[in-house]
């Protein structure tokens, strides 16, 4: 218990340590004239809204807890209070954070407009947990490797299309709303939903990439299934390789975006922001990828597809002891393209050589190349 | 000279085919007896124009080389950087050409383009030779339909690169190199098209072929436009571009894509027997090697007036 504790206080003491440095810069940091632009009734920026607040853990990393008033102001839990995900927090100071903040809590503060009821992340995460990505925020080893909500999203505050909400929209709006700022939120949370704001198909192909392409990870998985004795995707390891030799891949690399990404195939379009949270292996007859729903999968797009489309493979690959059609194909294939090559050169090499002895030579001028003797002596009669 | 079984039977087969009469027969057999028996010595002291003496490709052809020229290498800059897309220069390469939301309109376009040309072609060599049989002046030995003396012909030639043989063979209008480049060219085209409609028309090959091969197929079809177009780049460029344009005695360029004629020089070294054919149906050429001989003092001993050879 002893042992346990020791660490925990260290980092308590190096908090506080850090927190006395960073008193310094109070002054500095202090809240603009305006406020910080969103409720701080907890008080939470007491601490936080210095810049240099922070501890070392365990493990040496550096953890900053520093919250940026004017950047959280624009995110969007600007209007939720700290405490409704920071659960944990009962009193000021703050005990060590031990759990950290899940996103399936109810916030208490904001209500569902559709319902009335506390606003909660709750269906879609319980759905996300159920999926073959599903994890406790906490999960060690690989399952410590799976990717958790903020993984994907990353809610970036930076919209051009947002800075500026149109004058002639808005203020009709503030006729009654009064609040301009009001009004420009509610503009923008409506129109991001129109504009279908997400990631293009390459930042989607690139950001399942950044676990699927790393092959530390799929080695672990691989070697974690084992030890499970649970099964695993054929193409797992895979995945992405073959994704980009495919058609759709090299469409969607050159920016073609009508071709299919990941998500294309791997979610349902039928349910697609509900289905991008419970992405399934190909063996769960639920996926869109089973062998049972593939070809209606394949018909989002290609519309006149068989039974025998559905048959083709999609991550195509030449490893033999996946495809060893594919292997033996390619290997006579480069066997065939190597010998004719060679042996054309050659030849072309040979006749040179065998011309040349015969008095042929290069000119650029008169028409003629057989201007030099010949080792034969047949020469030219000048 | 005197004329192998080979070279007798092209002749006669030619003035019989073209009526010659009495008279023009002993003026072209007078012509042929003057010709030194070293065809090398023959072809060494021929005046040449380098933009071409003798007629060989009617503009029908050129037309079509002109075609297969510019849409092989059109679809081969559009298509091989979305093959090798991790090269370096795949990418830039491509924007240069305008993004793949071009270069896909481009190649599939251009292909369509590449497949009108070779109707055209296959409509070329089935009506020409057609008009030529109703004509019956039909030799097929002049087609680019291979026969054993190719075989023989590239023995012939390995022994005179090696230093082994006197003399290059005698070979017909299209040597055997030709026959072997026309017939890879015909072969991949036919294998690029029937894999280009499988990526364009995927429903209908998957439709079309038994459920049992039709993953195969496609498999194959997508190994082989890229290694088909390869290989064939690869030919062009270090084969065709050779023969017809770095090789010696073609260096710098061979015009007969361009003007439909060969020098003399070179139908005498590679293409014997069409330099008889020529020798036949061309008065003119008559007249211009027997103006050579005498002048160099080539004529051959055996014909009459004959000084030396």
């Amino acid at each position: 218990m002893t042992n346990n504790l020791m660490p925990r206080t260290v980092s308590s003491c190096a908090l506080w340590l850090l927190l006395a440095f960073a008193s310094l810069d109070a002054a500095a940091a202090a809240a603009p004239a305006s406020g910080p632009g969103f409720s701080d009734s907890e008080g939470c920026l007491l601490c936080h809204k210095y810049p240099r607040i922070g501890r070392v853990t365990d493990e040496g990393a550096r953890r900053s807890y520093y919250i940026m008033p004017e950047v959280f102001a624009k995110t969007v839990h600007r209007n939720v209070p700290c405490r409704d995900c920071h659960t944990e927090i009962r009193e000021l100071p703050h005990k060590p954070v031990t759990r950290g903040v899940t996103c399936d809590t109810e916030c208490h503060s904001v209500k569902n407009p559709a319902t009335g009821k506390p606003f909660s992340h709750k269906p879609i995460y319980e759905a996300y947990r159920a999926s073959v990505h599903g994890r406790d925020k906490q999960a060690k080893g690989t399952d410590g490797d799976k990717p958790y909500c903020v993984s994907c999203h990353t809610n970036p505050l930076y919209n051009p299309q947002e800075l500026a909400p149109p004058a002639a929209i808005t203020d009709r709006c503030t006729l009654c709303h009064e609040d301009r700022n009001f009004v420009n939120r509610w503009y923008n949370h409506t129109s991001r939903r129109i504009r279908e704001v997400r990631r293009t198909p390459e930042q989607i192909v690139q950001l399942c990439s950044t676990c699927h392409d790393d092959q530390k990870m799929v080695q672990r998985h691989q070697q974690q299934a084992k030890v499970d004795g649970r099964p695993l995707g054929a193409k797992f390891p895979i995945a992405v390789n073959s994704y980009e030799e495919s058609f759709h891949g090299k469409m969607v690399r050159y920016g073609y975006g009508a071709a299919a990404n990941c998500l294309s195939c791997h979610a349902d379009r039928k349910n697609y922001y509900l289905s991008v949270h419970e992405i399934r292996p190909s063996r769960d007859p639920k996926s869109p990828v089973h062998a049972d729903r593939r070809l209606e999968t394949c018909r989002q797009c290609h519309t006149r597809a068989d039974v025998n489309y559905a048959s083709l493979d999609p991550h195509p690959t030449s490893a033999k002891g996946l495809n060893a059609f594919r292997y033996y194909a390619e290997m006579i294939y480069n066997i065939i393209g190597n010998v004719v090559i060679a042996g054309l050169v050659g030849l072309s090499l040979f006749e040179t050589y065998g011309r040349w002895r015969d008095g042929v030579c290069w000119r650029l001028l008169h028409g003629s190349s057989w201007r030099r003797n010949s080792r034969r002596g047949r020469d030219r009669v000048v | 000279m005197k004329l192998s079984a080979e070279a007798r039977d092209v002749v006669e087969t030619c003035m019989r085919q073209r009526r010659i009469g009495d008279k023009e027969r002993a003026e072209i057999e007078a012509v042929i007896a003057a010709l030194p028996q070293d065809r090398v010595l023959l072809a060494k002291n021929v005046v040449s124009n380098p933009v071409g003496d003798l007629p060989r490709y009617s503009i029908h052809i050129r037309l079509q080389h002109m075609l297969t020229f510019t849409t092989f290498l059109t679809l081969a800059f559009t298509g091989l950087p979305i093959h090798f897309f991790e090269a370096v220069w795949a990418e830039p390469f491509n924007s240069v050409l305008g993004g793949v939301g071009i270069t896909r309109i481009v190649h599939r376009t251009i292909a369509v383009l590449m497949v009108l040309s070779m109707v055209y072609h296959l409509m070329t060599i089935t009506l020409g030779p057609w008009a030529q049989w109703r004509a019956g002046r039909l030799d097929w030995r002049r087609t680019m339909l291979p026969n054993w003396k190719d075989l023989r012909d590239l023995r012939a030639d390995v022994r005179y690169f090696a230093g082994r043989g006197d003399m290059r063979p005698e070979m017909d209008k299209f040597n055997y190199k030709q026959k072997i480049h026309y017939f890879a060219a015909a072969f991949g085209n036919l294998v690029m098209v029937v894999s280009g409609t499988s990526f364009l028309f995927p429903e209908f090959w998957n439709w079309l072929l038994p459920a049992a091969i039709a993953s195969e197929w496609q498999e194959l079809m997508r190994l082989s436009h890229p290694h088909e177009a390869l290989l064939a780049l690869l030919v062009i460029a270090f084969w065709h571009w050779y023969n017809v344009h770095l090789a010696p005695g073609r260096f710098p360029m061979q015009w007969t894509f361009l003007t439909g004629r060969i020098t003399r020089e070179h139908q005498i070294e590679e293409h014997f027997l069409e330099y008889l054919r020529n020798l036949v149906e061309l008065p003119e050429e008559r007249r211009a090697v027997i103006d050579m001989l005498e002048s160099r003092e080539l004529v051959a001993e055996a014909a009459p007036g004959g000084k030396r050879r």
